[in-house]
């Protein structure tokens, strides 16, 4: 797609986001509410895309996306993004005139998430579709085109390479410029923006086992969450803190390999590529050799899975794709000395058997087995959802 | 030195080697691998242990192919050595952050260290340039960095093959920019400039700044090794040659890529001085050998697929002579090339690389 293409595309949502600005925004929530349901049931249109089209795109598998996909929208209800209007908008908040959002990564709420959120708040949208996922903008695209076809023309998907300078400068000429990636790539989009950055970074995300935790329970709900998105997203727990004595956290490796084995049963890890791989067998490895010197390291691995009882709290190398450390920590002073090098970079903390008296950098806090499923008020890293999209008061 | 006849017997079969006119021989690369093996599983207890653990000790292999071998990350945390610890002379450290471990290699001589690293230098950096040459290094001598194997191959190189002008233009961690031009621009005999790729990222910064540009004298070449790990700034390789080209005046084909690490005792060289026009590759010397390796099941690739470098060095004959890297690579002919990370390549998901974190920190 040229640069005049997107500049056009951009003129054109500008004014499609001029009427949607006329019309009641509660009529425009009720819209929206109803995309967020009918994606919801799986036996929709859209569901049953993603899950037969989105593993040949993406490398999941398609029962990762199917249950991926039900356990994160069972909490988007329509009555969960009234909710989130109330709090962060309101029916005087409007958007920027224009939005561009560049897409990344290959899981699917996030994408339907960072699309909707300014159609909420009536802006005109560009979006450049994820070179990992082409698929999920498209099935959002028609779906609003199913429900509202002002809002679907409120939104419009343009391609274009990632090199492309000058067709990247036009898209970037939006009002607001939303952005996913790592730190390099979203300070190199904010020294081309002119208008406001709205970014999003790559976060990690742990959990923690207290003292009080079901060690079988809690292993079967981690492996869910290690599971999901085959351990990539920002919410997928890197490492397990036990808390309590060394043979704790042992015991947990053991029940988390087990379930790991089990569910790669139901959830089948996707396609790993040679990079990620050489890392998995160098990390293996490493675990053997330090297990060999007389170190109190296991090593339990599957096909799919690795799982690596460390003796100690201090943070190694992550290679993802159900890779999974397990530390012991004496205590919740411990934890809190182990989990201080994540603060910067820590999304969510997924808890059993222990209350914590802190956030440790974390802006969630859930039950294992809820990790990947944040309500939409989830406020990332501290920041709404609609917040940083509402144009301030001229 | 460790007292032990086999191990003296080993060193001075492979001190031998290295003295001896640059071949590769199969057979005496079988001998004395599995030689070197046995000597290593009955002195390095860690790694007997991990052998064993998969079912291998020195008399239930057929071929050097089946020795295994030890990730190098695990030099961060174990000493990995075939030797007494009474016997240790020297330890060379990795570069690493402030919360990161750093990898060591423990020696108890340095005799194979430099006996090995020169015949590679010569022929793959140092071809056709006279025996006193002009060797300009952009890094810390080994007096500043005793601990940079890097730092110290470099000075054995200068005192084995450098003029009298030749030296070290890094200070302190700051690039001698002046010196090194004034260097440059004392005679017109071609120059052997080498450095870390980031010391070179440093001097096209220093040109840049000045508006100046360099001509380095017919013949001259460069040399760079090392990536950019925990630096703010990363250019990809080919940027790096074309800007390096433009601002030194030479052909990329004159730029010769170093894959080493601070865990090996030998190295592994661009083919594109040593062979010009034939396929830019990297070699290394005969004692040394690369496998390329599917990692999900350690069987070897197919000629030119992707997949782990394993590298087996029997220069390491104080540590571990089989190590196994987190790198990619495929076989190049007879050599091989490192596949890095493709420029601009899209995350699938939005969690952060650890190791990425824990170098920024």
């Amino acid at each position: 797609m040229s640069e005049t293409a997107v500049r056009d595309a951009l003129a054109a949502v500008r004014a499609a986001g001029r009427r949607l600005r006329e019309r009641n925004p509660e009529e425009i929530l009720d819209a929206l509410g109803d995309v967020l349901e009918t994606w919801r049931d799986p036996a929709s249109a859209p569901r049953r895309a993603l899950v037969r089209e989105l593993p040949s795109a993406t490398g999941f598998s398609a029962p990762v996306i199917e249950r991926g996909l039900e356990l994160a929208l069972a909490p988007w209800t329509r009555e969960a993004l009234h909710e989130l209007w109330r709090r962060e908008a309101g029916p005087d908040a409007v958007g920027f005139d224009t939005t561009a959002v560049l897409l990344a990564g290959a899981i699917p709420m996030p994408t339907l998430l960072a699309l909707l959120a300014p159609l909420v708040l009536r802006s005109g949208v560009v979006a450049r579709a994820a070179s990992r996922d082409p698929l999920t903008a498209h099935v959002v695209a028609e779906s609003l085109c199913a429900r509202d076809a002002g809002l679907a023309d409120a939104l419009s998907l343009v391609e274009f390479d990632h090199d492309d300078r000058d067709t990247l400068a036009a898209f970037l000429s939006a009002d607001c410029v939303v952005a996913t990636g790592s730190d390099a790539t979203v300070a190199a989009l904010g020294a081309q923006t002119r208008g406001k950055l709205v970014s999003r970074g790559h976060r990690l995300s742990v959990a923690v086992l207290g003292e009080d935790a079901d060690i079988e329970a809690a292993a079967d709900a981690l492996a869910v969450d290690v599971a999901l998105w085959d351990q990539l997203g920002c919410l997928s727990p890197i490492a397990a803190y036990v808390v309590g004595a060394p043979a704790e956290a042992r015991r947990t490796a053991e029940a988390l390999a087990a379930a790991l084995d089990r569910t790669e049963e139901v959830l089948p890890r996707g396609a790993v590529p040679t990079e990620a791989a050489a890392q998995i067998s160098h990390e293996r490895a490493d675990a053997e050799l330090r297990g060999a010197a007389g170190g109190a390291v296991a090593l339990r691995m599957g096909r799919t899975w690795t799982v690596v009882a460390e003796a100690d709290a201090r943070p190694r190398a992550a290679p993802l794709h159900r890779f999974v450390r397990v530390h012991p920590v004496p205590d919740l002073g411990a934890l809190a000395d182990a989990l201080a090098p994540y603060a910067a970079h820590l999304a969510a903390l997924g808890c059993a058997g222990a209350t914590l008296p802190h956030d440790y950098g974390a802006s969630r806090i859930c039950p294992l087995g809820q990790m990947q499923a944040p309500p939409l008020t989830w406020r990332q890293d501290g920041i709404g959802t609609l917040e940083p999209l509402v144009r301030p008061a001229r | 030195m460790s007292g032990d006849p086999a191990r003296a017997s080993l060193d001075a079969e492979l001190l031998g080697w290295m003295a001896e006119p640059w071949r590769n021989d199969d057979t005496r690369f079988e001998k004395t691998a599995r030689a070197l093996f046995s000597h290593q599983f009955a002195h390095c207890r860690p790694y007997a242990r991990f052998c064993r653990g998969r079912g291998i000790t020195p008399d239930s292999i057929g071929s050097w192919e089946e020795i295994p071998a030890v990730p190098a990350g695990a030099f961060k945390e174990l000493t990995l050595r075939s030797f007494p610890a009474e016997a240790e002379c020297h330890v060379f450290r990795t570069s690493g952050t402030s919360t990161e471990a750093r990898g060591a290699l423990h020696l108890d001589t340095l005799a194979l260290y430099e006996a090995s690293l020169l015949p590679s230098f010569e022929r793959f950096v140092l071809p056709g340039l006279p025996r006193a040459a002009r060797v300009y290094v952009l890094t810390a001598s080994p007096e500043e960095q005793p601990d940079s194997s890097l730092s110290h191959m470099f000075g054995v190189a200068v005192a084995a093959r450098g003029d009298a002008s030749s030296g070290f233009f890094v200070r302190r961690g700051t690039l001698q920019f002046d010196s090194l031009l004034s260097a440059l621009a004392s005679n017109d005999a071609p120059v052997a400039l080498c450095g870390t790729a980031f010391s070179f990222v440093h001097l096209l910064d220093a040109l840049e700044a000045g508006g100046q540009r360099i001509q380095l004298p017919p013949g001259s070449r460069v040399m760079e090794t090392g990536g950019f790990k925990g630096r703010a700034r990363e250019i990809p390789r080919d940027e790096l040659y074309e800007a390096l080209g433009a601002a030194l005046g030479i052909s990329t084909d004159c730029i010769v890529n170093q894959y080493g690490m601070t865990e090996l005792a030998s190295q592994f060289y661009d083919t594109t001085v040593h062979e010009p026009g034939a396929p830019r590759r990297k070699l290394g010397p005969p004692w040394a050998r690369v496998r390329i390796l599917e990692p999900q099941t350690g069987a070897p690739c197919a000629p030119g697929d992707v997949g782990a470098i394993v590298l087996h060095d029997l220069a390491n004959t104080g540590s571990v002579a089989a190590i196994q890297t987190a790198d990619l690579g495929r076989t190049v002919g007879n050599g091989f090339e490192v596949i890095g990370r493709e420029p601009g390549a899209e995350a699938r998901g939005c969690s952060i690389a650890l190791d990425e974190m824990l170098e920024r920190e």
